[in-house]
């Protein structure tokens, strides 16, 4: 259970997050939506320990994040993808995928460089197609990244994360960049981790449609204030989050 | 390279004292030496993208290490250890200096690390000279103990004949390097394939990505500094045994300065920044081509007064480095995949 408790945050004078307090539950796929500019990404960042909120807390269980350096959250089963796919583009799919499993393996040069790791290496690169299977990027495992389409890469961020064998999946704005068709092939895969794999997903969106349709919770953010939470039916219903939405639109 | 193809290779290399003289054997030693510490650098420089002019200050700390750990001279600090401890003992001193400069090499990145890494050059200058009673001084300098593999000596001293050619202290050098070279490799092939790689490829490509996988980030940038500077300490053991002295340089330039840290720079490039054999490859262009140009001095006649193997080498690898950058960014390990590619 990840729980945010009255976050503010703030850059000089501005107030990115102001007071933000909401609840991700095991199991759902909690979506965090908010016009431009609204702070989903700066909440995302408070979340994966990139920046320190001025005040508030921010916990995973009994866990306290803030007072952990960020590279220890990737063990404590939090994985995360990136907005703009954030991969090594030299090198194949599997070895991106395998970094995944950095938290879940051992060994440093010593033991990396005599080849004591070998067996254990064979055995987490058998995971690490499973899960690319899993995302029907099996066939491009062993393609290098840099020659595969964007729609595919972005699948590849998904599958680095799930690597991690997360019970809490981080995603920020997966559908930007994709066409409608890829969207909406985007949203399946979404709800078929959750269905099929049980972790608790935040999803960071701009795009409504896409959100409304899969999500169990949704928490409106607006000038970095929450301004709505719930299931989709009340949130959409909801005459601020309708305020908010045109107003930024219009 | 596929896996039959090294044995024509092994085969080659073991055979090669049996024919050549010892003036081609130190030639070849030397691109080995040059090989070691490029492959060390490819690790860190291409593996896991931290720039480093440092390496000719690690080359002095592994072959200082040595000297003083194996050394016996009554008015030198010498710990008389037997050279096998003393050549564990530097590579690992090499690895720690390393690590003493993991706190400068979290903070900056790129173009400022190079030029951070590039004051330790300086810094080695300075205690070659004013640690005398460890180096021997600028003078003099001072040799190192023969080195010694349980109680066979890499020395003339006994007489060793294989197929009738007698094996002297160059031929026994030439082996012991070949292995030295052989585990550099193999290590460093082992580390890049698998966890420990991973992580440096990830430093490298996107430390927020990394760090959000679990990759601690700046642990994993000393740890890469740690296995450069061992590697480039071994190649400073190999050097100080290749001359047969250990001499602390009189100016940034020399044996362990500044053209030496842009040399191995230069092999890594050339070979293809990240790859292993790319920078063997790119060492014995580096470092093979002025010891074949000094072997072939005479016959050549192209050398007079300021015109010297050394400096159209220089001239040779400089313009070397730009092909690749404006041509072929992979270096010589993409044009061998090519080749590779071709015959497939
Ligand atoms: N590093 C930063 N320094 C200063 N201000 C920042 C920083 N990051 C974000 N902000 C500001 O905080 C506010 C919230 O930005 P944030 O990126 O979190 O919004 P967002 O909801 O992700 O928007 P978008 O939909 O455009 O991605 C904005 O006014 C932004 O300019
Ligand atoms: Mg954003």
């Amino acid at each position: 259970m990840l729980v945010l408790d009255r976050v503010t945050l703030r850059f000089g004078g501005l107030v990115a997050l102001d007071e933000v307090s909401f609840t991700v539950t095991p199991g759902s796929l909690h979506a965090l939506i908010g016009p431009n500019g609204a702070g989903k990404s700066s909440c995302f960042n408070v979340i994966s320990g990139l920046y320190r909120p001025t005040s508030g807390a921010v916990r995973l269980g009994e866990q306290n994040l803030l007072e952990l350096r960020p590279h220890r959250l990737a063990g404590l089963g939090i994985g995360r993808a990136f907005q703009n796919t954030a991969l090594s583009t030299h090198s194949t799919v599997l070895d991106n995928v395998l970094l995944g499993r950095h938290t879940l393996t051992r060994g440093g040069f010593i033991a990396c460089s005599l080849r004591w790791t070998r067996r254990e290496e064979k055995r987490h690169a058998a995971r690490a197609r499973e899960i690319c299977d899993f995302l029907g990027i099996g066939a491009a495992v062993d393609q290098p990244l840099g020659s595969l389409p964007y729609g595919v890469t972005k699948k590849v961020d998904i599958a680095r994360a799930l690597a991690v064998e997360p019970n809490l999946l981080l995603l920020d704005e997966p559908a930007a960049g994709l066409n409608t068709e890829e969207t909406a092939e985007l949203a399946a895969t979404i709800g078929q981790i959750r269905t099929d794999l049980g972790i608790a997903i935040l999803l960071v969106e701009h795009d409504m449609d896409l959100v409304m349709g899969i999500a169990d919770q949704v928490t409106v953010l607006d000038f970095g204030r929450v301004i709505a939470d719930g299931t989709p039916g009340d949130v959409q219903t909801d005459p601020d989050v309708i305020k908010a939405y045109l107003g930024a639109t219009t | 390279m596929s896996k039959l193809l090294w044995i024509p290779v092994a085969v080659v290399l073991l055979a090669l004292p049996l024919y050549l003289d010892a003036s081609w054997l130190k030639a070849g030693q030397y691109m080995m030496i040059g090989a070691v510490g490029a492959i060390g650098l490819t690790l860190l420089s291409g593996q896991a993208g931290q720039l480093s002019l440092a390496h000719g200050f690690f080359l002095l700390v592994g072959a200082t290490s040595y000297s003083v750990l194996s050394g016996t001279d009554d008015d030198l600090v010498g710990l008389g250890l037997n050279p096998l401890l003393a050549l564990i003992g530097a590579v690992a001193i090499s690895a720690l200096a390393g690590v003493a400069f993991a706190p400068v090499a979290g903070r900056v990145r790129g173009i400022y690390l190079g030029v951070a890494s590039l004051a330790l050059v300086f810094l080695g200058l300075y205690l070659g000279q004013a640690a005398g009673s460890l180096t021997g001084g600028t003078s003099t300098g001072r040799a190192p103990a023969t080195f010694e593999l349980f109680g066979f000596s890499f020395s003339n001293e006994g007489t060793l004949i294989v197929a009738g050619v007698p094996l002297r202290g160059t031929e026994r050098l030439w082996y012991l390097f070949l292995i030295l070279l052989a585990l550099s490799y193999w290590l460093a092939k082992g580390a890049v394939g698998t966890r420990i790689g991973r992580s440096w490829r990830a430093v490298r490509d996107n430390e927020a990505a990394a760090t959000a996988m679990g990759v601690d980030v700046r642990r994993t940038k000393a740890g890469v500094f740690a296995v450069s500077s061992a590697y480039a300490g071994l190649a400073g053991v190999m050097i100080v045994l290749w001359f047969d002295i250990l001499k602390p340089d009189e100016n940034e330039f020399g044996t362990y300065g500044i053209n030496t840290s842009i040399a191995f720079l230069a092999m890594a490039i050339i070979g293809g920044l990240g790859s292993i054999p790319g920078a063997v490859a790119g060492a014995v262009v580096v470092y093979g081509l002025p010891q074949l140009l000094t072997l072939y001095s005479t016959d050549l006649g192209w050398f007079t007064g300021s015109v010297t193997p050394v400096l159209v080498s220089s001239f040779v690898y400089g313009a070397a480095i730009v092909l690749v950058v404006l041509f072929e960014p992979g270096g010589l390990a993409a044009i061998g995949r090519r080749i590779k590619e071709l015959r497939s």
